[in-house]
């Protein structure tokens, strides 16, 4: 690697640790405090140091791409491997660029060998892009998929020529490019397991085998029946044929055997994560009922140990219960029965995750939260979704959390202000419209505020890669992706009822107030229940991103008072005008300053209570 | 038998009907009976024109004086006869009112919604004024209430143009593929705001050029086709079919030369109209009554005014409809064929064709043109049977000549496929989309995927050969001259310092047609500017690294030169660069646009469509 590289990794890493926040000790509060700012800042001055790094380095190489000797290809690959290799994410959107460019070389120099393998590498930095999209509908994240999966297919298209291709190695990528195929959402659970059936006989044809006899055929074969088997988890009942269902067992029976095997012969407890998946394929096809199913689950749920953070305790502890919440949610009728039960599992597992020492398979613990926030099933006396939302961006999110709370403060600051002016100003939100007592209406519209500053960006929890570990500015790519988190954070509030009221602030918080301009197409501002709540939103989600947020990956970075001044000067197009003119009292800027600095305080003492 | 007089005794019992006793014979002349005949007859009724006097013999019977030089019977005879004509005039009249009046309550009905909704939204804009994105509402509001009430008031008018025999109708050629995308432009998003499937078919189609008015065509068709969507509930079908055939041949008459039939169908599953309506259909200010289709608005004229032009254009219009079923409308016109010289298309013949296409009727039809063009079409339905596809016809050599994406795939959307086949295939493989989209609509996102044209459906053979000829000849002379032809009076500057990058660049815009000079640094591309007629490049491709000057400097010295061009040549930055925070820096160094490194062909393209487009 050149030393630039070698660099930008190292700075990866340490930001990494920086933004996790490790703190001292007996810390107190304002120690706690200088500490975090402290972090910031060394970590803004890496991220700009790698931008330098980036500047100066890569994209001058990236620029002569076509010119590029081996050595500076062979470098490229090495730093790409560097950013993202198997779980170790880094920075997979540079991983992409860097394979990108590496494969129009490639497609300019019909140099096959490496396109083959620029084209699984592209497919897998695609792939860790979309597995981060749990929660968002096909039709959001189809491009995502599409381009992973057009990747793959390229790669695999050359198959058919596996004789005249007589390096081991890019026969090897062909092979996983083709399994890989089967990565991803489908349409039907069936078009899924049709895929990984047709790898499976590919890989278990004689004749490929004995062409390429150093492959290790027998890890091909078994990754791709772990892959049939974990397709159970996204089935739903009478979406698979029989056939299907019999596909599947014998993937299941294969894994489920080995795992026991291997946790027999290192005299280890029998693994949960391949229980799961058998006693589904049993549901499925029969030998179970739901309530022996659900039985079941439970006793893997009550089974694994609170104290064991590894991936397969992880796996039973969060996983399971989010398929287990996915049939309570798909058969509603078993939820009366479970109440108390379910109440006692999300408590426990808001527990656990409070206990999970920090990095400590960090990347897996989230990958299961998410799917948990995705079916969470709300009852009377439960956590409430909007506090395990919080919690979740509290542990992995922490900068967005801040943010939110400053959001909420200035909101809620900014509506009391209106509010002692204008009562009627948020009667188009019926809730409040329909209270008559003054002091309630203010009490109601100022704490509307709060809940919808802390819930509007909910949906970045989604791309903690863009928002928590970002160490350099975004590409146009991942500018686009992130807008993603305004549908998100509606879907996520959307399906439930406590939160259901706040899904259009999610949503429409980067529309600009005139139509012209903005973000995500589906928000209507007109039709809006709560238009001017979102107004009020948009407005300080964008002081508090240009003021502090975002600046890392933006670049834009203004004072709060230069904020205040373009906020007025964007007035009538961005933002609306009813609230703009107030943005010219000096008084009420003032007390909008005050709820910035609270809030932003407020926040880190929230931090420092979870994590003291 | 002027003057003579005949006399008949009648008998008159009670309860009984009046009988003739006795009748002499100039009675039996006058009436053209025997006596024995007039003693079997009602003589009030058969003889009461000739009846002139009666004299009262006793209380049974009286004397009847037949006369016919007098001509009061006859004169009472005609009288009734007139009375009721008149009375047929008057109920004919008084339906003919009660349908004026029913159209002039439903007109001033129809006349005031919009205009209440014009009046409304124009005090809620006022009282908004300053929320604009409300009053955009407003206007928006506005806008459609005008364009209906514009509706009503042309109906209006055709129809009395028509009444008063003022309709005349125009001879120009016109092309039916243009009339029929501008059909389909107009009612697509009617139907699509209903959530309805419209069927467009086009069927056997002889001659593309014809001769009459369009426009008052256009009229019948969208007319036939509105009422369908306007009386189809959401959710129903409506299917048209544009089709041709040729004269028949009449007994005696030779088939007109140079004339075709124009048939035209379209079909609803929609709420259909009663026998009764049926035969009012085409009569003026009718419309159908029915309470599941809400706010139906119109005069009533439509159907009319169509039927009329229909008859002037010498055609036939019939219906077929039944309540709660659907209606089927059919037009046949017969139309004037445009004398044109056919252009054969240059195809590669034998070549093979790709067909993306999840749809089999959109797929069979398009396989049918290409077939009978003598190219090959091969049929994939998924985006990654495509990639696969192409993959192994690279890798044999043996590339199809072009690609036709069709409407939809299987497991993709078209533009996600386009974007990756453009990379796989190189950039002057052409990737045509066939889509019923508007294209106005799917331009930008459509050329950035790498579509190089645009085929619109419903699908019109002629269409299609011309653009794939079009696009084929891309590699070729023919394209290129085109192009030439387009962008070849365009002088552009490329700023670059590395010379593999710059002879790529080159290549690439030589292609596109434009004529290139090329820079090896800032300071000579200032020069070379500054030494250049005013107005001489209009676009500037600066690389943002490079040695001596770097872009960005560059650029600044160019917009403060003193001459006016300096201020508004397109300078687009080319910089691997890729961070928003480069394309901000970019643009406030005074750049307009820009493309990043490796250069991308279609984004080139469409820089210069953008610029000279």
């Amino acid at each position: 690697m050149q030393p630039y590289q070698e660099e930008y990794i190292a700075n990866l890493k340490e930001i990494t640790l920086l933004t996790s926040g490790e703190e001292r000790e007996g810390q107190n509060f304002e120690e706690f405090l200088a500490q975090a700012d402290g972090q910031k800042r060394r970590a803004e001055e890496k991220a700009k140091r790698n931008m330098k790094l980036l500047r100066e380095g890569l994209f001058p190489v990236l620029d002569h791409i076509f010119d590029a000797d081996e050595e500076e290809t062979a470098q490229l690959r090495e730093f790409a491997g560097g950013l993202l290799s198997g779980r170790d994410e880094l920075d997979v959107g540079l991983y992409c660029q860097v394979h990108k460019a590496l494969l129009s070389l490639a497609r300019q120099t019909k140099d096959r060998k490496n396109m083959i393998r620029e084209l699984y590498s592209l497919g897998m930095g695609y792939y860790s892009i979309s597995n981060k999209l749990v929660g968002l509908s096909r039709e959001d994240t189809q491009k995502y998929i599409s381009q992973m999966r057009l990747c793959f297919a390229e790669a695999a298209a050359y198959l058919k020529y596996f004789d005249e291709i007589e390096d081991g190695e890019t026969r090897g990528y062909i092979l996983r490019s083709r399994a890989n195929m089967a990565l991803g959402s489908f349409s039907s659970p069936s078009e899924k397991i049709r895929m990984v059936k047709r790898t499976l006989q590919i890989l278990q044809d004689k004749g490929y085998q004995e062409k390429e006899p150093g492959l290790p055929w027998d890890r091909y074969i078994y990754m791709t029946h772990q892959q049939m088997a974990a397709s159970i988890s996204y089935s739903k009942d009478n979406t698979m044929t029989s056939e299907d269902i019999a596909d599947v067992m014998e993937s299941v029976y294969i894994v489920y055997q080995r795992r026991f095997q291997e946790a027999e012969r290192k005299g280890e407890k029998p693994p949960l994560r391949p229980s799961f998946s058998y006693n589904t394929i049993a549901y499925f096809c029969g030998m179970l009922g739901l309530e022996e199913l659900l039985a079941k689950m439970e006793d893997l749920m009550d089974g694994a140990d609170p104290k064991d953070y590894s991936v397969d305790s992880m796996y039973s502890i969060i996983s399971v219960p989010a398929f287990y919440c996915q049939f309570l949610n798909d058969y509603p009728e078993q939820i009366p029965k479970r109440k108390e039960y379910i109440e006692n599992l999300y408590r426990r597992i808001l527990d656990y995750v409070d206990t999970v020492p920090r990095a400590a398979e960090n990347e897996a613990l989230f990958l299961y939260l998410r799917q948990l926030s995705s079916t969470f099933v709300e009852t009377e006396d439960s956590v409430l979704y909007k506090d395990f939302l919080l919690k979740l961006q509290m542990h992995f999110t922490p900068e967005i959390y801040i943010h939110s709370r400053m959001v909420a403060e200035m909101a809620a600051a900014f509506c009391g202000m209106i509010m002692d002016e204008e009562p009627w100003f948020f009667d188009d939100i019926e809730e409040i419209c329909r209270i008559e007592e003054a002091e309630e209406k203010r009490r109601r519209a100022v704490a509307w505020a709060a809940e919808c500053g802390m819930l509007h960006d909910v949906g970045k929890i989604n791309f903690l890669n863009l928002y928590a570990q970002t160490a350099r500015q975004w590409f146009e790519e991942e500018y686009e992706m992130a807008h993603l988190h305004t549908l998100m954070g509606a879907n996520l509030l959307e399906a439930r009822a406590s939160t259901r009221i706040y899904a259009s602030v999610a949503m429409g918080h980067h529309f600009w107030y005139d139509g012209s301009r903005g973000y995500p197409e589906a928000y209507q501002r007109l039709e809006c229940p709560c238009r001017q709540m979102v107004d009020v939103i948009g407005l300080f989600d964008w002081i508090s991103n240009v003021t502090d947020t975002a600046r890392l990956y933006t670049g834009i970075e203004k004072t709060f008072e230069e904020a205040v001044r373009e906020a007025v000067a964007l007035e009538g197009r961005r933002f609306s005008p009813l609230l703009t003119a107030r943005l010219r009292d000096e008084k009420i800027v003032s007390g909008i300053k005050a709820a910035f600095e609270t809030g932003r305080r407020e926040a880190y003492r929230q931090l420092y209570a979870l994590r003291t | 038998m002027k003057g003579s007089k005949g006399y008949l005794v009648v008998e008159r019992r009670a309860g009984d009907e009046a009988g003739v006793l006795y009748a002499d014979s100039m009675a039996c002349e006058l009436s053209g009976l025997t006596a024995e005949e007039l003693q079997s007859v009602d003589p009030e009724q058969t003889l009461k024109h000739l009846k002139n006097d009666v004299v009262a013999l006793d209380g049974e019977h009286e004397l009847w004086i037949l006369d016919t030089a007098c001509n009061r019977h006859r004169r009472v005879a005609e009288l009734e006869h007139m009375n009721a004509a008149l009375e047929d005039a008057l109920k004919a009249a008084e339906e003919a009112n009660r349908a004026k009046s029913n159209f002039l309550s439903n007109l001033s009905h129809d006349i005031r919604t919009p205009m209440n909704a014009i009046v409304g939204m124009t005090s809620i804009g006022l009282s908004h004024i300053d929320e604009k994105s409300r009053v955009q509402d407003c206007l928006m509001k506005i806008k459609t209430a005008s364009s209906h009430l514009m509706s009503l008031v042309n109906d209006v008018l055709d129809m009395s143009r028509i009444d008063s025999g003022r309709m005349t109708l125009n001879e120009e050629v016109f092309s039916l593929p243009d009339l029929v995308h501008d059909i389909a432009v107009i009612v697509r998003p009617q139907a699509e705001q209903k959530k309805q499937t419209l069927q467009m078919e086009i069927g056997q189609i002889y001659e593309e050029n014809l001769i009459g008015d369009s426009l008052r065509l256009r009229q019948i068709l969208v007319n036939i086709i509105g009422n369908a969507v306007k009386y189809t509930l959401e959710n129903g079908s409506i299917r048209t079919r544009f089709s041709q055939r040729m004269p028949e041949n009449r007994e005696g008459s030779k088939p007109e030369k140079n004339t075709v039939v124009l048939e035209f169908l379209c079909e609803d599953n929609g709420i259909g109209m009663s026998q009764d309506f049926l035969s009012r259909i085409f009569l003026p200010f009718e419309r159908v009554n029915n309470t599941t289709i809400s706010k139906i608005e119109g005069t009533g004229l439509g159907m009319s005014i169509v039927k009329n032009l229909v008859d002037r254009m010498g055609g036939e219009i019939t219906v077929e409809s039944r309540e709660g079923e659907g209606s089927c409308f059919r037009v046949t016109l017969p139309v004037a064929v445009a004398v044109h010289s056919r252009k054969e298309q240059e195809l590669p013949e034998g070549e093979t064709v790709l067909i993306a296409e999840d749809r089999d009727d959109r797929a069979e039809q398009i396989s049918g043109y290409l077939e009978e063009a003598g190219l090959r079409p091969v049929r994939t339905r998924s985006g990654l049977e495509t990639v696969t596809r192409l993959t192994e016809a690279q890798y044999e050599n043996h590339m199809p000549c072009a690609m036709l994406l069709g409407q939809e795939l299987e497991d993709m959307s078209v533009l996600e496929l386009a974007s990756h086949v453009r990379q796989l295939a190189g950039r002057t493989f052409p990737i045509l989309l066939v889509s019923e989209a508007d294209w106005a609509q799917i331009e930008y996102r459509a050329s950035r995927a790498g579509v190089n044209a645009f085929v619109p459906c419903p699908l019109f053979r002629s269409r299609l050969m011309e653009t794939l000829a079009s696009c084929g000849s891309q590699e070729g002379t023919g394209r290129q001259a085109e192009r030439e032809r387009e962008y070849g009076s365009h002088h552009v500057l490329l700023v670059e310092d590395i010379a593999l990058n710059q002879e790529i660049a080159v290549e690439m815009l030589t292609m596109m047609g434009v004529q290139v000079e090329a820079a090896n640094n800032g300071a000579e591309a200032l020069e070379r500017f500054q030494a250049s007629p005013e107005g001489h490049f209009e676009i500037i491709f600066m690389d943002i690294q490079m040695p001596v000057m770097d872009g960005y400097e560059a650029t600044k010295r160019i917009r403060e030169l003193p001459r006016k061009d300096g201020e508004s040549v397109w300078i687009v930055a080319m910089t691997a660069n890729a961070f928003v925070e480069d394309i901000r820096l970019s643009r406030e160094a005074g750049m307009d646009e820009h493309c990043s490194k490796p250069i991308d062909p279609k984004r080139l393209q469409e820089i210069l469509d953008s610029r000279f487009g």
